[in-house]
């Protein structure tokens, strides 16, 4: 549990690649993501997989995605086999499935690299609606909090004789009421705590709130964008240019 | 009854949340674990019922390995109350929330009646028997997890910051229940900063910094050192800083501790 | 430190410090939540000059928060219910005013520090009252700094939330309390999740910021022991009624204090004891100045 809980908190890493503006970040996952989508030969998967994998290097956070790739291997088995039973060759379902890893790993880029206040910022420049936005950032923010709740539950109810491993799947599933409803009833709690505290502090006392950080884009930035660009109309037009077969 | 054999544990996170600690706990022993937020006193018991194992060394629970038993078997004789009773109440009654565990225990009808009965007696929670834990006050749900507890008579009890949020009237009554868990050979645990609270129970006082054990010994020997205190955060209960105070000048007329302690000692015993 | 912020800093100063005027008023006061039978708070009058720092004792359930809670505003802007009588801090009556001005005047910090940080870096979520505001990035950047500053936790201002001891969660809900300016500060239970040691600092915390500032304090507490020390008055809370209210010393020294549920530290309580059996002692909370005293007292003999 704490495991899982760790993959929800965000650490700050200091690389060329996590200090871009969020939104130049977001715009070369988003390319990325295209680029893998759209990929139909084995040359193209290999040259997007290894120019994602050298960003995540340069990150440094080719473990996390790594982990993530583990997370994902099951499904993108499926995808192998599914495909195969449909019929396709072996090198066709290859494809599909190894391109379903490339999908994945270009949005974790994103994900990986972007605190949650980068994520925030990149919901504002959108114009989305400030509760939106709050709501969000707060559920992020208190993710971690509410996993630790859960393991003192479990904690408290396991030394009350509770045995979660045991049994077959209904009773196992009878035997999370013990754990759920103090879950809930903590995250009732929590979250009046919650409204008091905002309402305490002005929240919503005016509808366009300033911001401590603000988000300027570097010449860094702007060039990175442009090349990113660049290279991938290049890339699209390869593909469109040349279609090769499998 | 209880034993730590160089028991070292790391968390996933690869943080060492207890580094080599020995303890011998003696049946009937009452113990006080003291020591700073995340000196590691939460994970030093929750060793003793299994919710974690060593990743070092050995834990024994009445001579056998914690690692052989599962929290369920070992809860039976080893009963902690955690800090915050919202992690635990769920149940629809207070009659219910105090059988659950017995149940698990596979206790007989009649012997969860009778234990709950005693228990709701004995905690003072036999006219809220039918209504739902979450009404309760703060004090209330506190003794509510001890009554469910209790109720299935575990050799050792171990309490989790028993005096967090708890006014004075429900101080004395946790005060209270301690003394009684001590006269009826219980071996007990509390895990506390509240060395007021602690000191006049003139327990086994075990000091923990840094996921170390830095001292072990009698409560009134220990609290006098106030730089042993000190480097584990703990202040020293106010009559004891008096009692050294008193000494210190040299012309003080308070020869001993004994002194200074018959000196107001009409007042302070009681 | 630039010249504005000098001449800032003073002016808030000039609000709160040195004013010794009433910066709150509770006039008969009564509140019932809707559906409760009884009243939480009943005919409550309190008063508090500026720069004192008052400490609110009663046993759980006594009316503490809900109290509380009327004084920050939170009632009856946020729960409703029958409500009678009046608050009103520094300028504002508090049914009347929006929660936005309330928010500038006073600041309630809450038992949970946990529960009141919503940002993921400690700058971030001491600014989030002021970026509430619309305070300009200026403005905002220069009094967020003053605020950590002043609370010793400049070196945090990049960590997350979850990187955070306690104690520092403590200091950073604090600051962003303190970053509002408010003129009387609400503390709930402050020390109950703290270490010994880290409830002591927290305790001198609040007395270098009343005596830099002159902010007001008013704080909900158990643990009377280390907070006596600093605290100007003593107020006692009973089913919901002032039952007690004067310099701590005297309060504790009352015989009803106890029977009302407060825990009396173990050295005033020796006190009033020795004093009873004769003694003739002076006062003071420390066992230091006891125990000064008592050598004295024993060398006289």
């Amino acid at each position: 549990m704490y495991w899982v809980a760790g993959g929800f908190i965000f650490r700050r890493v200091n690389s060329p690649f996590h200090s871009l503006d969020p939104r130049v970040k977001l715009l070369i996952s988003a390319e990325l993501f295209v680029v893998s989508l759209t990929a139909y030969s084995v040359t193209q998967l290999a040259v997007v997989m290894a120019v994602m994998l050298s960003i995540a290097a340069v990150s440094k956070i080719l473990k996390r995605v790594g982990r993530t790739l583990i997370f994902s291997a099951g499904f993108s088995v499926f995808i192998f086999v599914i495909n195969l039973f449909a019929s396709h060759s072996l090198l066709t379902s290859a494809v599909y499935s190894v391109r379903f890893l490339a999908i994945i790993i270009s949005t974790s880029l994103f994900f990986i690299t972007t605190s949650p206040d980068e994520l925030e910022q990149v919901m504002k420049s959108a114009h989305l609606p400030r509760d939106v936005v709050f709501a969000f950032t707060t559920a992020v923010r208190f993710i971690p909090v509410l996993m630790l709740d859960a393991i003192q539950i479990v904690d408290a109810q396991k030394s009350r004789g509770l045995e979660v491993e045991k049994g077959n799947l209904i009773r196992r599933v009878r035997k999370m009421v013990p754990v759920l409803i103090p879950l809930v009833v903590n995250s009732v709690i929590r979250s009046g705590e919650l409204a008091e505290a905002m309402e305490s502090r002005a929240y919503g006392a005016v509808s366009r709130p300033t911001s401590l950080q603000r988000y300027s884009s570097t010449k860094r930035d702007k060039l990175v964008a442009a090349g990113s660009l660049i290279l991938f109309i290049i890339t699209v037009y390869i593909y469109v240019r040349f279609p090769t077969p499998l | 009854m209880i034993e730590f054999r160089d028991v070292t544990f790391v968390h996933q996170t690869g943080k060492a949340a207890l580094r080599d600690v020995n303890l011998k706990v003696e049946k009937a022993e009452m113990l006080a674990v003291v020591g700073e937020n995340g000196a590691g006193k939460t994970t030093l018991v929750k060793h003793v019922n299994g919710l974690l194992k060593p990743t070092k060394g050995t834990v024994l629970v009445d001579g056998e390995e914690t690692t052989k038993k599962s929290t369920a078997e070992l809860s039976r004789k080893v009963g902690i109350a955690f800090q915050n009773p919202d992690h635990q109440l769920f149940s629809e009654s207070v009659e219910a929330e105090t059988a659950f565990a017995l149940k698990n225990f596979g206790f007989s009808r009649e012997l969860i009646d009778q234990r709950l009965n005693w228990a709701l007696q004995f905690f003072g929670l036999e006219e809220y028997r039918n209504s739902s834990p979450l009404a309760l006050s703060g004090g209330e749900k506190k003794r509510l997890t001890l009554a469910c507890i209790l109720a299935w008579d575990p050799e050792v009890v171990i309490l989790d910051e028993p005096t967090v949020g708890q006014d004075a009237i429900q101080k004395e009554k946790l005060s209270g229940i301690i003394k009684m868990l001590r006269s009826t050979g219980k071996t007990t645990i509390i895990v506390s900063h509240d060395v007021e609270f602690i000191w006049p129970l003139q327990p086994r006082l075990v000091v923990m910094s840094q996921g170390r054990v830095v001292a072990d010994g009698p409560a009134d020997t220990l609290m006098r050192d106030e730089g042993l205190l000190e480097g584990a955060r703990v202040m020293q209960p106010q009559l004891v800083e008096l009692y050294q105070r008193l000494r210190r000048r040299p012309d003080s007329p308070f020869a001993s501790v004994n002194d200074a302690r018959l000196w107001i000692t009409g007042p302070v015993v009681s | 430190m630039g010249i504005a912020t000098l001449l800032d800093i003073q002016r808030w100063k000039g609000l709160g410090g040195n004013n010794m005027g009433e910066i709150l008023r509770v006039q008969n006061l009564s509140f019932r939540y809707p559906e409760a039978t009884k009243f939480a708070v009943r005919d409550f009058d309190l008063t508090i000059k500026g720069g004192e720092i008052v400490i609110l004792a009663g046993p759980s359930g006594c009316g503490k928060s809900t109290l509380l809670r009327a004084v920050n505003g939170l009632i009856p802007h946020m729960y409703t219910g029958e409500y009678l009588g009046s608050v009103s801090v520094g300028d504002h009556k508090v049914s009347e005013a929006r929660m936005s001005e309330l928010a500038q005047t006073v600041g309630l910090l809450f038992q949970n520090p946990e529960n009141q940080i919503f940002m993921f870096s400690v700058e971030r979520d001491i600014a989030f009252g002021l970026e509430n505001l619309a305070v300009p990035p200026d403005e905002m950047r220069t009094r967020v700094d003053e605020a950590m500053r002043q609370l010793g936790i400049t070196d945090l201002a990049q960590r997350a939330p979850h990187e955070l001891s306690d104690g520092q969660k403590q200091r950073v809900a604090l600051a962003g309390v303190i970053v509002m300016r408010p003129r009387l500060i609400i503390l709930d239970e402050p020390t109950s999740l703290l270490d010994p040691k880290t409830a002591v600092e927290l305790v001198e915390l609040v007395r270098r910021l009343r005596d830099e500032t002159g902010i007001t304090f008013l704080i909900v507490e158990h643990r009377l022991e280390l907070l006596v020390r600093i605290a100007d008055r003593l107020v006692v809370m009973s089913e919901g009624r002032k039952v007690l209210d004067g310099g701590p010393e005297e309060v504790l020294a009352d015989e009803r204090a106890a029977a009302y549920g407060i825990s009396i530290p173990p050295i005033p309580r020796l006190r009033n004891q020795l004093k009873r059996d004769g003694l003739p002692l002076e006062n003071g909370f420390g066992p230091d100045e006891l125990a000064e005293e008592l050598n004295r007292e024993a060398l006289g003999r």
